[in-house]
């Protein structure tokens, strides 16, 4: 993560150093003509042109630099969000303990369908830009269908669910070795209502973090 | 393992011997009329407590309402002197037992054994319309198997009225919600003697008997995979033996016991594969781009039935054992999935959703004769067949929450299996505990 903010900091010192040799340029070189030349009102006009530019370039860099101390701050604030969004958790009778995320968020599917809804291809292509962010993570991605179906072909659904988010990641270059699936069918509800509005909530791919 | 002694008694002189192979019922009739037995008091012998005694005749009427083929004359309708009556009658008096109204008499006996850990189990059964005797047999065994000896007892006198043993010495396997996990249970086929066999917090699902009955396998998300397990029914030898990313799921075995299908998603979804019964040699059977499930073996090991959804619905299909000569079987609705064939190979039980609600059918293998046995009574899925192709169990919300139930294979006498409240699902049925 932190390599990734490296050459924005080292373009930025680049410019800052160019900024401050072309600044010593333009003050030395006045001083010469003063000496050299009698002062004409051409050469005062080029000169307070040039004190205009100067202090134009240092009012340009310094927003730069203000831009990219407050693009460092969000980079950070974002870091602490996800990092401060990141939940470990333990289910019994599962192996391993592995992390959750807010910022990861579920996409939710029609009844009986696996396609991925138009609307849900944001909250997928917010979600690959994370995992780029952070390429270290490894996650697993759950599909899960509601209670209105039998339940070994509620198995191969949610087994077609999470393989198909899986596919939509790996199309925004996600690597292969770094999503997992697995297929809950309609055995971990969100939601135990026997309703429309839990039923939608069920019928879901979740994320989960097993390494990061 | 249980052990006792089964001593078919010789039939005494005076008894009528022509006991011919006569069918009374058919349970294939789309109805019959239940029945009536007559059940006397059993006498208690020598020092044998009437507690013991009193549990045999309560299994053993219990037992022969639970078989769907007998109504028990209610005791408090026999004749006072009857009431009093204990023991095996005098079969030159079976007069005196005919103005009740039943139309068979069963009595019996108990013996304790001198040792106090035995017992012998003695009973006589008659057709009272034709005044004769139709068997006598003696049952020995530890007196912790006096259940089982009731079952076989009740086995043998439905073998007498159909020419064919029932299946009350069967098991049912079923999978019990609990919060967030689920584990799986057996039961007698009265409900009685529940038992846990997996205790591990897991999502355990799909148990598929042995034909040995020995083993249960079944699906278990032990390790964060769906991944398939072996258990002894004790709850012993927890082994793991099928473990590829993404399913294994609803194992089916063949008849000799030597290989299993099942689902398994190595592709992206999934499909139906056969492998070895230790996990050996997966061979994928099923083609193309459809999600498929629930392969089930047919009695014969030639075919497998299972669902898939290639047609744009999940639909029943058969397949030969080698993946060749698909057809589809299920043609009405658009849901129909959990197929399981009847022991002669002729039927097939399946969930079928009509209106939103899942109910329970069955079809001939040859597309013909569509059933449907479940009518407003919530939703009914999982159903599979017992060992003498009379019932079958499922579950049921038709109460709230998720029983098992067992209905007579054409829909009548359909009655819960156990008594508890729900969260019951998925139910197997065992072959016979011989």
């Amino acid at each position: 993560m932190i390599k990734k903010g490296c050459p924005m900091v080292g373009k930025g010192f680049n410019i800052l150093v160019l900024i401050f040799c072309f600044g010593l340029l333009m003050m030395g070189c006045p001083k010469k003509a003063v000496i050299k030349e009698e002062p004409s009102a051409e050469k005062s006009e080029e000169f307070a042109a040039e004190r205009q530019r100067t202090a134009r370039l240092e009012a340009e860099r310094a927003e730069r630099a203000l831009r990219e101390k407050e693009l460092k701050e969000r980079e950070e604030a974002a870091k602490r969000e996800f990092e401060k969004s990141l939940v470990t958790k333990k289910t019994p009778g599962i192996e391993g303990e592995v992390i959750e995320s807010s910022l990861l968020r579920d996409i939710h599917f029609d009844f009986d369908q696996y396609d991925i809804r138009p609307g849900d291809k944001e909250i997928l292509k917010a979600t690959a830009t994370l995992l780029k962010k952070y390429p270290s993570i490894k996650i697993q991605i759950e599909g899960h269908c509601d209670e209105r179906g039998t339940l070994e072909y509620n198995l191969a659904l949610g087994e077609r669910r999470a393989n198909s988010v899986k596919n939509y990641l790996l199309s925004l270059g996600i690597p292969d070795d770094r999503i997992s699936t697995i297929s809950y069918g309609k055995e971990r509800p969100v939601d135990p209502g026997h309703y429309e509005e839990a039923w939608a909530k069920n019928r879901r791919a979740h994320f989960i973090i097993l390494s990061k | 393992m249980v052990k006792y002694l089964l001593f078919p008694i010789l039939l005494l002189s005076f008894f009528i011997s022509s006991a011919e192979a006569r069918v009374y019922l058919d349970i294939n009739a789309p109805t019959f009329v239940r029945i009536p037995i007559a059940l006397p008091k059993w006498k208690s012998a020598d020092k044998t407590p009437p507690a013991l005694t009193a549990k045999v005749y309560e299994t053993l009427s219990n037992n022969l309402t639970l078989s769907g083929f007998f109504r028990v004359v209610p005791h408090q309708d026999f004749p006072l002197h009857l009431q009093q009556r204990e023991g095996i009658p005098n079969p030159l008096s079976l007069e005196e037992w005919m103005p009740l109204g039943g139309e068979a008499l069963l009595a019996g006996e108990t013996f304790l054994g001198s040792d106090g850990t035995h017992i012998k189990l003695k009973f006589h059964l008659f057709d009272l319309i034709e005044k004769k005797h139709l068997v006598g047999k003696e049952y020995e065994g530890p007196i912790e198997t006096l259940r089982n000896m009731v079952h076989r007892m009740v086995n043998e006198v439905i073998f007498q009225f159909t020419r064919e043993k029932g299946v009350h010495n069967t098991k049912i396997a079923f999978v019990v919600r609990q919060g967030e996990s689920k584990e799986i249970y057996s039961a007698d086929f009265d409900g009685e003697s529940v038992k846990q066999i997996t205790q591990n917090q897991s999502i355990n699902l799909s148990p598929a008997w042995s034909p040995d009955n020995k083993k249960i396998a079944f699906t278990s998300y032990l390790k964060r995979n769906p991944d398939l397990y072996m258990i002894d029914l004790d709850g012993k030898n927890l082994h793991r033996f099928l473990f590829f990313p993404g399913l294994n799921a609803s194992p089916s075995w063949s008849p000799d016991g030597k290989q299993i299908v099942l689902m398994m998603g190595l592709e992206g979804k999934s499909d139906i594969y056969l492998v070895d019964a230790n996990g050996g040699n997966p061979k994928k059977l099923t083609k193309g781009h459809g999600n498929e499930a629930s392969p089930r073996w047919s009695p014969n090991g030639k075919w497998i039935a299972f669902v898939s959804d290639r047609s744009g619905s999940p639909q029943i299909y058969i397949m030969a054992q080698d993946g060749s000569n698909v057809r589809r079987l299920t043609f009405e609705g658009n849901y129909n999935t959990e197929p399981s064939w009847s022991p002669k190979g002729d039927r097939i039980t399946f969930c079928g959703r009509v209106g939103g609600r899942f109910n329970i059918f069955t079809i001939g293998t040859d597309g013909f004769g569509l059933q449907k046995l479940t009518t407003n009574s919530g939703n009914n899925e999982s159903p599979c067949w017992s060992p003498d192709g009379r019932y079958i169990a499922f579950s049921s919300t038709r109460t709230g929450g998720s029983k098992i139930y067992i209905t007579n294979s054409n829909g009548l006498n359909q009655r819960p299996l156990t008594s508890s409240k729900g969260g019951e699902s998925n139910p197997a049925w065992s072959k016979r505990f011989e």
